[in-house]
């Protein structure tokens, strides 16, 4: 079973210079809220840092020089910087992740909108799993890095220079002693962090492999227990389970010997501090205060070197992310309306279809040369086997996928050259399983727009004979649609969707008649509905009842992708080829059926 | 929780050593201060240098000491953590594969996954660092504590008089923040369903040009999700300062008020700095109290998650499986068998009372409309399912007195939605098997008619058929399970419309070379097509969970009924592919 891992969670570099240029479009609008937040930093800093020289003040000059007043002040100072420090870090803080939220509200919009105009091909390769969790997960990923990466990493690496500054400038003999330790210790923890950086790597990799697996096990339990293959399954688990475990327990050897050096070091550094300047202050040379100061800062110095492998990892993560999220920002856009788009008005149902070629992928063609024509306010039935291509035709009418060859032209515009969203707009589709919208029912009725009066929708439905249920409705027109309109019938979701061709008015309407059963109270409404809707209308129908092949004024019968037969009813039968065939197979039954019911209509009567 | 005890318990010699380890650590962390401040008495009162090297060297070497036992605490700990990990892994994944495939159609894959992923890594932090600070903060309080109050109890006292403020802030606001993390979480999953909605319906989205209007939709639950997790942050903007301001203002209350008793005399300048360095040893475990709090609280409820996943019922066990090869001797026998989905909440069966027989070495077809509960049959027989009534029998004993195991192997079952695993193709076809010859292989691929297909993938048997197949046709992929059926050379077979997505043509191939094969074995064969079962010994056909006609292929179109209804529809279209 699957054991290689998936592509995105293997880590890459842990700084991009290209990907935080692009990450720096999305901070440009609120560069000023970034930068004030970036100017508290070293303010911050400053309140911290001035603490310990504080103390020093406080002790060497006020303590040792026995003045209670002057102690009072340098401690006042103290309070004030501690309010100070915690003024800043509150106000850094806030103002970094009221960019961090709003840059990223804007990456997820960004992301959304594109995909909202990527081809249908992509959404048919592409699982919608992994394209909500680009737009969640990936972006929140990026939040942790500004909580918690680049800006605190550059924030540590000003504070560890300030520290050094300040220690020298106290006294350069005690920094050198106090910082001895840097050389050695820069060493090792580089040493560890490589060590812990391709654990790290392996880890992620390892995870990736259990998850992978695991979700296939799950997916394909029914394959594993039918074939009574738990056993070996359950050993290659283990096997990747304990591959895993073992993996952590060296990097967590690592990750505790590189915190417990640091903190050791941190403690050495004491030990040599008191050593060199007890020395110093028996000399006179110095006061204890400073020693106290010197500590302090030692601290403080030792903090971010401990917390550094942490923060790099945060980083390496959300550099994956991002680059997950720009490579789908940078999905070509296929479809899109050209840039001398036109609407042609007066605008006349015409549909003519020239020669269409067209694949999924690149497999054995779907359509192979169809050509057709449907004249303004005509009904033409649409009739094959399954597969025969029937509903790609209709897919390709509103562009949904792009054609490989000959044309397509809807009121004497090739649908190429029109503006896409006027395209759809004047052809209104009815599927088969009608997609209500989570919402509310006038929202589903106007697709959203806010303009369209609620007489006019409510006129739209009265005609399409679902007025009256709406109205039953407990809240009527504002009555909540659950998601994919789980809470209506299937019947009621075909009245919906005939109301909301209705609301458009479009020139062309274009309907893949459902095929499971509805009651027949319903299905004579609906049948009522859709013969007012089609009226005046140039419709495309697949039709799977018979009333409605016989109610068309002509039928194309496809077969394999191509037009083999067109014409009506009556001399298609005559003819006696594909559609003679498909009549028995797929009609003939309802009519006995419906000439069955009748006859016994009759003699109860 | 007591299943979390028995794990714990397994480890325990790593959680004692690693917790001696942990005291050790204290000690070694806690007696530092304490020579600090011997070391600055000395200085203060102009002692010997050597003296104060005699304190340096102490800290030195307690602090390299302490490296070393630290390390080991820690690594011990989440190491404990990991394993604990490991085996609760191990143990989800073996209790999954016991539960029946009806508590997956209940579960989405996802939603399964990213339980079993989040709430054991929840637990595993939980047993790792939660354990190690909820060890660690009482002995360091305790410890510091103690020598404070040994050096001096008005100091220790002014010095820890911020504490219940700070015990004070971190409840306030570790209730405020759970709540906003929950309603962050909240809006991120209402988010994400309209996402996933938007996705989903991207057909309908783009038919309709409702681009801008799901947009805007998206921006405004967008916002209210920036709005939310801003007010989180503020709440922790506020939180971490003030903890941090707090620890501060100790140390400016051991400076003062050391300071001013300095000054009247009765304290020393080295206890003021021995108080400061125990306030700083304690100020990890004070601003790590509420995270902690949180870590146990996340790692409870994910381990109360995990237990209900551990606590569902397999409904369907059987015994243990016998190492010998199991055989059919007498045949398979359906006695009055009525079944009901768990969905199926009207009352309505999907089989309503099914009696037959099925002899050894013989062949039923099962034939009728979607729905009429012939792939149900096919589906009792291996267990997937339990009878809700009635019973299945093989060889006169009930399926389920049977070893599970033993049922299974006897059995091969080719299901209409074919599932292939995403590494070779040649570890697909073996994989009922530990080994299995090449020529075994072939003869499989051959019956299956995937030979044709070999030569056009590039590296053959070895070509990696991606995620559930991605790589191959419908078709193929149908075969592929077809042949790995055939490779366990099981007593009996049962083919569940496991050719539907194979053209007629082929189909016919298949069945030709099958028949051979078929000789040897009892066959259950559901097929949507009369060809596959014309040759059957028996065919039933069902309607609406009853056998409604039942013969031989020749006594059946010459009854006139459904049977012959179907097999002149099948005709038709037949014609019309060959058109």
């Amino acid at each position: 079973m699957a054991q290689a891992p998936h592509a995105e969670e293997i880590l890459g570099k842990a700084y991009d210079f290209r990907l935080i240029k692009r990450l720096w479009q999305f901070i440009l609008p609120y560069k000023r809220l970034f930068f004030l937040s970036l100017l508290l930093l070293p303010l911050q800093q400053a309140f911290g840092l001035a603490q310990p020289y504080l103390m020093k003040v406080g002790i060497d000059q006020h303590i040792a020089g026995k003045d209670l007043w002057g102690l009072q002040t340098v401690m006042l100072l103290f309070l004030g910087a501690l309010i100070g420090e915690t003024l800043a870090a509150f106000a850094h803080y806030y103002l970094a992740m009221l960019v961090a939220q709003r840059c990223l509200a804007d990456l997820r919009v960004a992301v959304f909108s594109h995909v909202q105009k990527l081809q249908m091909t992509y959404f048919d390769r592409n699982p919608v799993g992994r394209l909500v969790t680009r737009m969640t997960t990936d972006v929140d990923v990026l939040q942790e890095m500004f909580s918690s990466g680049v800006v605190t990493l550059v924030a540590d690496f000003i504070m560890v220079i300030w520290i050094i500054g300040i220690m020298f400038y106290l006294h350069v003999d005690l920094a050198l002693v106090s910082l001895a330790l840097i050389p050695p210790m820069a060493i090792a923890i580089n040493f560890f962090r490589v060590k812990a950086r391709q654990t790290y790597r392996q880890i992620r990799e390892r995870i990736a492999r259990i998850n992978a697996y695991l979700g296939e096990a799950i997916s394909g339990m029914a394959v594993i227990q039918l074939f009574a293959r738990e056993e070996k399954t359950f050993r290659e688990f283990d096997a990747l389970n304990a591959d895993h475990r073992d993996a952590y327990h060296l990097s967590n050897m690592y990750e505790a010997a590189l915190y417990s050096m640091v903190e050791a070091a941190g403690a050495v550094s004491v030990g040599l501090l008191l050593w060199y300047g007890g020395g110093e202050v028996l000399h006179g040379a110095i006061g204890i205060g400073t020693l106290v100061a010197f500590k302090e800062y030692l601290h403080r110095f030792f903090v971010p070197l401990r917390d550094f492998s942490q923060k790099y990892a945060v980083m390496q993560s959300a550099m994956a992310s991002a680059e997950r999220i720009f490579q789908l920002l940078d999905m070509p856009v296929d479809i899109r309306t050209p840039a001398k788009a036109s609407v042609p008005k007066p605008f006349r149902g015409e549909v003519v279809f020239d020669n269409v070629w067209f694949r999924y992928k690149s497999d054995t063609p779907v359509l192979k040369g169809v050509s057709f024509r449907v004249e303004p306010g005509e009904r033409v039935a649409v009739v094959g086997a399954t597969g025969s291509g029937k509903t790609t035709t209709i897919k390709l009418l509103n562009r949904s996928y792009d054609i490989e060859q000959g044309s397509i032209k809807v009121g004497g515009v090739d649908v190429r050259d029109w503006d896409l969203r006027a395209l759809r707009r004047h052809i209104g589709v009815v599927l088969q399983d009608v997609f209500l919208f989570s919402g509310d029912v006038r929202a589903n009725l106007a697709l959203g727009d806010p303009t369209i009066p609620l007489e006019r929708i409510q006129e739209a439905a009265r005609v399409a004979n679902a007025d009256a249920f709406i109205r039953r409705l407990p809240e009527g027109y504002s009555a909540h649609v659950r998601e994919r309109g789980s809470n209506f019938s299937g019947g009621q979701r075909q009245l919906l969707a005939l109301a909301r061709v209705l609301v458009y008015q479009p020139e062309i309407l274009v309907m893949d008649e459902a095929t499971s059963s509805i009651d027949s109270e319903t299905e004579a409404l609906i049948q009522d509905a859709l013969e007012k809707v089609m009226r005046n209308r140039t419709c495309v129908l697949i039709a799977h009842r018979l009333s409605t092949i016989r109610n068309a004024d002509r039928i194309i019968v496809l077969h394999r992708g191509e037009v083999r037969e067109i014409g009506s009813h009556t001399e298609l039968m005559e003819k006696g080829g594909i559609y003679h065939r498909l009549y028995q197979l797929q009609y003939e039954r309802e009519e006995l059926q419906s000439v069955a019911q009748d006859t016994a209509l009759k003699a109860n009567a | 929780m007591g299943r979390l005890l028995v794990y714990v318990r397994r480890y325990w010699r790593q959680y004692s050593l690693g917790g001696l380890c942990l005291l050790g650590t204290a000690t070694l962390v806690m007696w530092i201060p304490w020579w600090i401040r011997e070391a600055v008495r000395i200085i203060e009162h102009g002692g010997s240098m050597g003296d104060v090297t005699y304190y340096a060297m102490l800290i030195v070497a307690a602090a390299l000491a302490q490296g070393v036992v630290r390390t080991y605490s820690r690594a011990l700990i989440f190491n404990a953590g990991r394993n604990i990990e490991y085996d609760l892994r191990n143990d989800l994944f073996a209790h999954l594969q016991k539960l029946p495939p009806a508590f997956y159609h209940m579960q989405r894959t996802g939603d399964l996954m990213s339980r079993v992923i989040n709430d054991i890594s929840a637990v595993r932090v939980m047993l790792g660092p939660g354990v190690l600070n909820f060890v660690n903060a009482p002995v360091y309080y305790v410890y510091a504590v103690a020598l404070m109050l040994s050096m001096d109890v008005r100091m220790t006292l002014a010095a820890l008089a911020p504490f219940p403020l700070l015990m004070y802030v971190a409840r306030k606001f570790r209730g405020r923040i759970l709540k906003s993390s929950l309603e962050v979480q909240q809006q991120m999953s209402v988010l994400s369903s309209h996402v996933q909605e938007n996705l989903s319906g991207m057909h309908v989205v783009k038919a309709y040009a409702q681009e801008d209007f799901q947009t805007q939709q998206f921006i405004a639950f967008n916002k209210d999700y920036e709005v939310k997790s801003m007010e989180m942050a503020k709440m922790r903007g506020i939180v971490n300062p003030i903890m941090q301001g707090i620890n501060g203002l100790t140390v400016l209350i051991v400076i003062w008020y050391g300071g001013v008793r300095v000054l009247r005399g009765d304290l020393l300048v080295a206890d003021i700095v021995a108080f400061i360095a125990y306030l700083n040893v304690l100020a990890w475990p004070t601003a790590a109290f509420g995270w902690m709090l949180s870590l146990v609280e996340r790692g409870r409820a994910a381990m109360r998650r995990l237990e209900e996943i551990l606590e569902s019922k397999p409904e369907i066990v059987g015994a243990a499986a016998r190492e010998t090869r199991p055989t059919l001797k007498e045949g398979i026998e359906f006695r009055d068998v009525f079944f009901a989905y768990a969905r199926q909440k009207n009352g309505q069966s999907a089989l309503q009372g099914v009696d037959f027989t099925l002899p050894v070495g013989r062949s039923v077809g099962l034939v009728g409309r979607v729905g009429s509960g012939k792939s149900t049959i096919a589906q009792l027989v291996p267990r997937l399912f339990d009878a809700s009534s009635g019973a299945i029998l093989m060889d006169g004993q009930d399926i389920r007195e049977l070893p599970l195991g033993d049922l299974r192997k006897m059995i091969g079952y080719v299901p209409q939605e074919p599932f292939l695993f995403s590494t070779s193709l040649k570890g697909n076809l073996a994989f009922g098997r530990d080994q299995c010859s090449s020529a075994e292989l072939a003869r499989a691929v051959k019956i299956a008619k995937l030979d044709r297909d070999l030569e056009v993938f590039p590296q053959g048997l070895d070509t990696v058929v991606g995620e559930r197949g991605v790589t191959l046709s419908g078709g193929q992929k149908q075969r592929a399970t077809l042949a790995r059926a055939l490779i366990t050379d099981p007593p009996v077979l049962i083919l569940d419309d496991c050719l539907s997505s194979v053209d007629a043509q082929t189909e016919a191939e298949i069945l030709h070379e099958l028949r051979a094969f078929l000789k040897e074995k009892t066959c259950l064969i559901v097929s949507h097509r009369i060809s596959a079962v014309k040759e059957a010994d028996e065919i039933l056909v069902l309607d609406d969970g009853k056998i409604v006609e039942r013969g031989s292929h020749d006594e059946l179109t010459r009854r006139g009924g459904v049977y012959a209804e179907l097999y002149q529809q099948q005709r038709l279209s037949e014609e019309l592919e060959q058109i």
